[in-house]
């Protein structure tokens, strides 16, 4: 079989949502075994948000959201919090390397499944434990929102246009961010176990892995006790630094520009025909520059206006200027730099589709052993069998057993992210 | 907390080369550095341009003025390195630093686009030297048509996407504070490096890794791409405009959790001073919350050239006399 980083390596993955899906995606694009664990009570929120797939029949199995983030598992029906699948659970601990989970499964939180527990199925078992504040401290069972966790590291109080308040990202940035974060913590907890044979129980607190994103803030606090201005577009110690208006259809454009040193200055005049900037007093160097970046962004801004964001990238990147269009979704899947490197794969899915759509690759490019999308997001229960019968062992009579008491099935209760 | 003995530490015997600036590389060795692994961060003669942005501690007039040893943003993304000093564009600098991959597991850069390559430095270079190297290249592209484009965080903010969700609908698209695309660009190249590293035991010869900025931001657009792709439509691609309150950098440092876990910690400098550092994005500990370790270590930057005896002399067993005609000769 064609080998990948992380190939022979099982992890029983327990999470929903954005953060933990995210970590698991990953390990699986590296060539681990993720087995994901739903039930018909306990099931990922993603798989309903999505308004169209709902009408449609099974719409679980539909959702783009879904089946983006949940490429590269394998998918089992298993209710926790039946004492059945429990022992089950256990059972399948033993089989594998790691364990993921981010309380979407109450059943984590009691005492039954606990890391000890866990440790008795499979002594150096790897339990990773996403959370929005860690496992102890005043604040440890609140629950938060990736959202919110960018407020709470304090990430959204420099963020923001000068003249209002603070912002926070255009996305639930602390989600992903957390979700790296645990899969390298996953693969340290490898590393370390292959040279000293003992298992960890990881832990990632969202919070916390969002304020290790700005660290410079914080030392920089502790300097000085000084909140900095909000800078909106603008940097410390770079000028002309920011986000101008560009021709349209249908709707304006942005580009953004990023001007480090007075030999890319004169290259933007250059191109901007108004070489007489570069001699101008007023902006001979990046201190007064900075002092006088209205006049400087009103330029600018005339010039640009005049021309697509592709087009002036084009011709500032062509003189040595920093600048990229500030792209939107449908641009970056038409974008010539992805397209290609071949950054978007044709993929089909048992009931989504057959017909190939596109999906973001593998943002990490190995040279000897290229990652892509292997299988398809797993539908509800897909690989039931393959868990049940292959791995545990269970004849068709038991796996039919338990299905009637409700452990496993094909099927989630949609009243439940109704 | 007493620090960990440095085998607990999970990075622990894995060595690294750094010939990073900026964010995105020396964030991905800083982390490797802080879980453990013995990084040597190789540093133009004239240091990291990191050193010289700020913020800087107040001086008398209250001006921040700048100082090499005493940049926020260097200090904090360095931690747990050696530092040496090496201009390898010189022949002599470049022997040097092809002896240094000889040394190491893991070589990071973020280089700009093609310099390695015209001086004799690309993978396919030091894979003679090294055939079990990891090299792992972080890039604003990555190769191919931009492959050579000028970048910023800003520039790379806006060309992944993110930007353009970021901001108020009527009013121009706005950065995240700080240098997100750069950190995520490193993050990634992290935990790409720890993926790597397991991968090696099985297949026995190194890898080149690239990780393009503009790549990791397109994968986590929320769900704007997966909707784009399944229906072709961007109804909800438009930017945010919800302002919320948010904690202070100082409520934060001062929150009753960050506090009670010990997540910030204070790190002292011989130059810079002591300050408080943001601690471990994740820990690996033995069970329940305890004392016991994290996995994890705090620790301080290196001073210009501060480790230039113990890594050339020391490791690369070359002699005094040696170092001092490099010195003059400006390659070290």
């Amino acid at each position: 079989m064609y080998r990948l980083p992380l190939s022979g390596i099982r992890v029983l993955d327990l999470t929903m949502g954005w953060a933990g899906p995210y970590a698991s995606r990953l390990l699986g694009d590296m060539g681990a075994e993720v087995i994901k664990i739903e039930s018909a009570k306990n099931w990922d929120v993603t798989r309903s948000p999505d308004l169209r797939s709902q009408d449609e029949e099974k719409g679980y199995n539909r959702s783009s959201h879904f089946n983006h983030l949940n490429r590269n598992k394998l998918g089992c029906a298993l209710d926790l919090s039946h004492p059945r699948g429990r022992e089950l659970f256990l059972e399948l601990v033993a089989l594998s390397d790691a364990v993921m989970e981010d309380h979407s499964d109450d059943a984590m939180d009691d005492p039954g499944l606990s890391y000890d527990v866990l440790r008795q199925a499979r002594p150096d078992t790897i339990l990773v434990t996403i959370s929005a504040h860690g496992k102890d401290g005043s604040e440890a069972g609140h629950v938060v929102g990736g959202a919110h966790a960018e407020q709470l590291a304090g990430l959204a109080s420099v963020t923001g246009y000068p003249d209002r308040g603070p912002h926070k990202s255009g996305i639930s940035y602390s989600d992903p961010e957390s979700g790296i974060s645990a899969a390298a913590a996953l693969c340290a907890a490898l590393l370390y176990r292959r040279r000293t044979g003992r298992g960890r129980w990881v832990e990632v607190a969202q919070r916390e892995s969002m304020a290790s994103l700005m660290g410079e803030f914080f030392v920089g606090f502790s300097m000085n006790g000084r909140q900095p201005p909000l800078l909106g577009n603008r940097h410390r110690s770079m000028a002309p630094h920011g986000c101008y208006p560009c021709a349209g259809p249908p709707e304006a454009g942005w580009l953004a520009i990023a001007v480090a040193s007075d030999a890319e200055f004169a290259a933007l005049c250059r191109v901007m025909g108004r070489s007489e900037l570069a001699a101008d007093a007023r902006f001979a160097d990046v201190v007064s520059r900075y002092r006088h970046q209205d006049e400087l962004d009103e330029a600018i801004s005339a010039w640009t206006q005049g021309k697509t964001p592709g087009e002036a990238a084009m011709v500032l990147q062509e003189a040595g200027v920093a600048a990229s269009p500030v792209a939107s979704v449908v641009d970056l899947m038409e974008d010539p730099h992805l397209r290609e490197r071949g950054f978007f794969e044709k993929t089909a899915h048992l009931e989504a589709g057959v017909r190939l759509r596109r999906m973001e690759g593998v943002p990490w490019r190995l040279s000897l052993t290229p990652a892509h999308v292997r299988l398809s997001a797993p539908c509800f229960g897909e690989h039931n069998d393959y868990v049940f019968r292959h791995l545990l062992g269970l004849s068709a009579e038991e796996v039919a057993d338990l299905e009637r008491q409700g452990v496993t099935g094909h099927e989630p209760d949609e009243a439940v992210h109704g | 907390m007493t620090p960990e003995a440095a085998e607990d530490l999970p990075l622990f015997g894995f060595t690294v080369l750094e010939v990073g600036e900026g964010v995105s590389a020396p964030y991905c060795g800083k982390l490797l550095a802080d879980y453990g692994a013995d990084v040597i961060k190789v540093e133009p003669l004239e240091g990291d341009p990191a050193r010289r942005h700020g913020p800087f501690p107040d001086d008398a007039t209250g001006a921040g003025l700048p100082h090499p040893e005493k940049s926020a943003l260097f200090l904090y993304l360095n931690t747990n390195k050696k530092g040496v000093t090496l201009d390898f564009s010189t022949a002599s600098g470049a022997r040097l630093l092809r002896r240094l991959v000889e040394e190491v597991d893991v070589l990071v850069e973020n280089q700009p686009p093609g310099r390695l390559e015209e001086l004799a430095l690309s993978y396919q270079k030091l894979a003679h030297v090294n055939p079990r190297l990891l090299m792992i290249s972080v890039k604003p592209f990555g190769e191919g048509p931009y492959g050579r484009w000028n970048a910023t965080n800003l520039t790379s903010f806006a060309s992944g996407g993110q930007m353009y969700l970021t901001g108020d609908p009527d009013r121009e698209p706005l950065l995240t504070g700080g240098y997100q695309a750069e950190y995520q660009a490193g993050l990634n190249a992290f935990a790409a490096t720890l993926a790597a590293l397991l991968g090696l035991a099985v297949m026995e010869v190194g890898q080149h890794v690239e990780v393009s900025a503009m790549e990791c931001q397109a994968c986590v657009l929320e769900n704007r791409l997966p909707d784009y792709a399944y229906r072709r439509s961007d109804a909800l691609s438009r930017r945010h405009g919800n302002v919320n309150s948010a904690l202070t950098l100082e409520e934060a440092l001062a929150s009753p959790q960050m506090r009670a876990r010990r997540y910030f910690q204070e790190v002292d400098h011989p130059v810079a001073g002591r300050w408080v550092y943001p601690g471990p994005p994740f820990r690996l500990t033995d069970g329940p919350p305890s004392d016991g370790g994290w996995g994890w270590r705090a620790g301080r930057a290196p001073l210009l050239g501060e480790h230039n005896e113990k890594v050339f002399g020391g490791l690369l067993g070359l002699e005094r006399s040696d170092l001092v005609r490099l010195r003059a000769a400006g390659v070290i």
